[in-house]
């Protein structure tokens, strides 16, 4: 962070109380405690307030924040007082670590860690405490209450029913976030620990979930519409996914339509990359993974009663972003004109052999336009349409009274 | 936090017509690292490390005893580019080999600038690969070329590569935009 603009903050706090002051001096200050003497942006931008306040005989600002603040509106760097209601407790991974969970207050929700270090009170589910001067910094991209030795943590005798608001799949960010989603799929869990693993839709979109095995966790059921109140969102590369590990999820009676977040792209076919065309695949179940050429499978091994399968991996270019996508095999069964059948009797009909099923493959796609919509993840587009571009006389014309309408 | 894991990004193909091709003189790198990318910049102001062109392949030939290598010519609406494909672009090689001209071609490549001693310049494109397509695609590409070419011209003197393009090229828009009219105008309705 810029320290003039810390410096402004600063000024900006002092001078809304009627104080005024010099924002150079308030910038050398920052810096002389930055630079000589290393301290975090964050701690010398209170330590210098808390001066400025008290030189100023000013209260209420700085360290001493007592001013009570939304938990919604919170941001990474702030001491903040907060009153909230303990919704989540989850275990502690860590000896240093004396409770983890999440806090709300009826404008929002958010994850809070307390140090064993801190000597602070444990706190109980269900009830309401006002936490003051707890710093709010960044976990893995979502904003977290860390709770230490200078916060103070008071019990409230106040039980308010809590309604979370329910946020749009679409536009959940990392943190805590509450949504009416369906079950739409449910995928293999590949850890121990894992109870389940699947895809929750709602009207804007689609997110990857996972319950982990603690007691009392249950699992969802498929094609079923859920409440699902202060779950984690989680970011990893770049795609968010939901952890249930913190909420609390009731079935709910009615149906979504489940919306797609497609990604769609128009653009030239201008690489064929190795591995497309005809495949092997392990047939060990569950496994599934492309065999090479001596049918070796990475994880089984020798499997001769491998299945055969199309798939095309290539770019789509659109002349200013270059996109991999991937096909499957209905798809260039559509596009190619060839079906799995005829390409395993090309294959082993041909002395090129399966080279012979890429070479086809190539000559139909390659250099030709096409619109592909489907799902982005991790840089490559799993497309799940996809058609040839037609010639547009509109277009044409368009194009030629943009050239044309302005030479002149 | 993981920027240092973002994934290598391909660079796109740009769309340029053939007259705007040949006057490219100027390439250059972002750094000065061996693997950083070589950028021809083009004058309509634009960086580009590989193009992608559609065209009437009107001729090919074999050249070279040991090192083989194919030259090709590849005609759009407003003039032709020179392709050539060597040892280093075998799949480019191989399928310009069973070409027979003239067919329409779409070719995914690197341009390339060769200056001669006596100081005329060989503008070409080292071609990835070479496919056979059909009308219908050189017209869309004739259109895709012209629109990637007009947003360029609308942003010319807005972007960094442009402004470097003016001052090397003293590119003038308006003669770019009458280049794009005239290979519009030459597709059919």
């Amino acid at each position: 962070m810029d320290l003039s603009e810390v410096a402004e903050r600063i000024s900006q706090k002092i001078e809304a109380r009627g104080a005024s002051v010099d924002r150079q001096k308030v910038e050398s200050r920052l810096r002389r405690l930055v630079e000589e003497f290393g301290v975090h942006i964050a701690e010398a931008e209170r330590t210098v307030t808390n001066d400025l306040a008290r030189e100023h005989s000013l209260s209420g600002i700085g360290g001493t924040s007592s001013e009570l603040r939304a938990i919604h509106d919170v941001v990474p760097g702030e001491w903040v007082t907060i009153e909230g209601k303990i919704v989540a407790l989850t275990p502690s991974l860590s000896p240093s670590i004396a409770q983890t969970g999440v806090i709300a207050d009826s404008t929002g929700a958010i994850r809070f860690v307390t140090w064993t270090r801190a000597g602070a009170p444990m706190m109980e589910y269900g009830h309401w405490y006002r936490i003051e001067s707890a710093v709010v910094d960044e976990y893995r991209g979502a904003p977290n209450l860390k709770i230490h030795s200078g916060t103070t943590i008071s019990q409230m005798e106040r039980d308010l029913p809590l309604v979370p608001s329910v946020t749009p799949i679409a536009e959940l960010r990392p943190g805590v976030g509450s949504v009416r989603a369906k079950m739409i799929q449910e995928w293999d869990v590949v850890h121990n620990r894992m109870l389940q693993t699947g895809l929750l839709g709602d009207e804007t979109g689609t997110i990857r979930f996972t319950i982990w095995k603690e007691d009392g966790k249950e699992k969802l059921e498929l094609d079923t519409v859920y409440n699902i109140y202060y779950a984690s969102v989680d970011e990893y590369q770049g795609r968010l996914s939901l952890n249930l590990s913190t909420a609390t999820y009731i079935a709910d009676e009615g149906d979504i339509e489940v919306g797609r977040n497609e990604t769609a792209a128009t653009g030239a076919i201008v690489h064929i990359a190795p591995g497309s065309g005809l495949i092997k695949r392990c047939p060990v179940e569950g496994c599934n993974r492309t065999l090479s050429r001596q049918n070796y499978c990475p994880v089984h091994e020798i499997q001769p009663n491998f299945r055969y399968d199309l798939r095309l991996k290539s770019v789509l270019d659109d002349g200013k972003r270059a996109r991999n996508i991937l096909l499957q095999r209905a798809l260039v069964e559509e596009l190619t004109g060839i079906s799995l059948g005829d390409a395993v009797e090309i294959a082993e009909s041909n002395p090129l052999g399966m080279d012979e099923v890429f070479y086809r493959i190539r000559g139909a796609v390659l250099g030709r336009y096409f619109t592909c919509s489907g799902n982005e993840i991790d840089g490559r587009l799993l497309v799940n349409t996809c058609t040839p571009v037609a010639f547009d006389p509109a277009e044409l014309a368009a194009l030629l009274n943009r050239a044309g309408g302005e030479a002149a | 936090m993981n920027r240092r894991q973002a994934s290598f990004e391909r660079e796109p193909a740009r769309r340029v017509f053939a007259s705007e091709f040949r006057e490219i003189r100027v390439q250059f790198k972002e750094t000065e690292d061996e693997k950083s990318p070589t950028y021809a910049l083009l004058p309509s102001g634009v960086r580009c490390n590989r193009v992608f062109i559609v065209g009437t392949l009107t001729e090919k030939q074999r050249q070279g005893d040991q090192n083989v290598f194919y030259r090709g010519r590849v005609v759009d609406p407003t003039g032709t580019f020179f392709i050539m494909a060597g040892s280093y672009q075998p799949e480019a090689m191989q399928q310009l080999a069973r070409i027979e001209p003239p067919a329409f071609v779409a070719v995914v490549g690197k341009p390339n600038v060769y200056e001669t001693p006596d100081g005329a310049y060989l503008v070409s494109v080292r071609a990835e690969s070479v496919s056979v397509v059909d009308r219908e695609t050189r017209d869309l590409w004739v259109l895709d070329t012209a629109r990637d070419t007009l947003d360029r011209l609308d942003a010319f003197g807005t972007t960094g590569d442009s402004r470097s393009a003016q001052e090397h090229y003293g590119t003038r828009p308006d003669v770019y935009r009458k280049i794009v009219y005239d290979a519009l105008a030459q597709v059919q309705m």
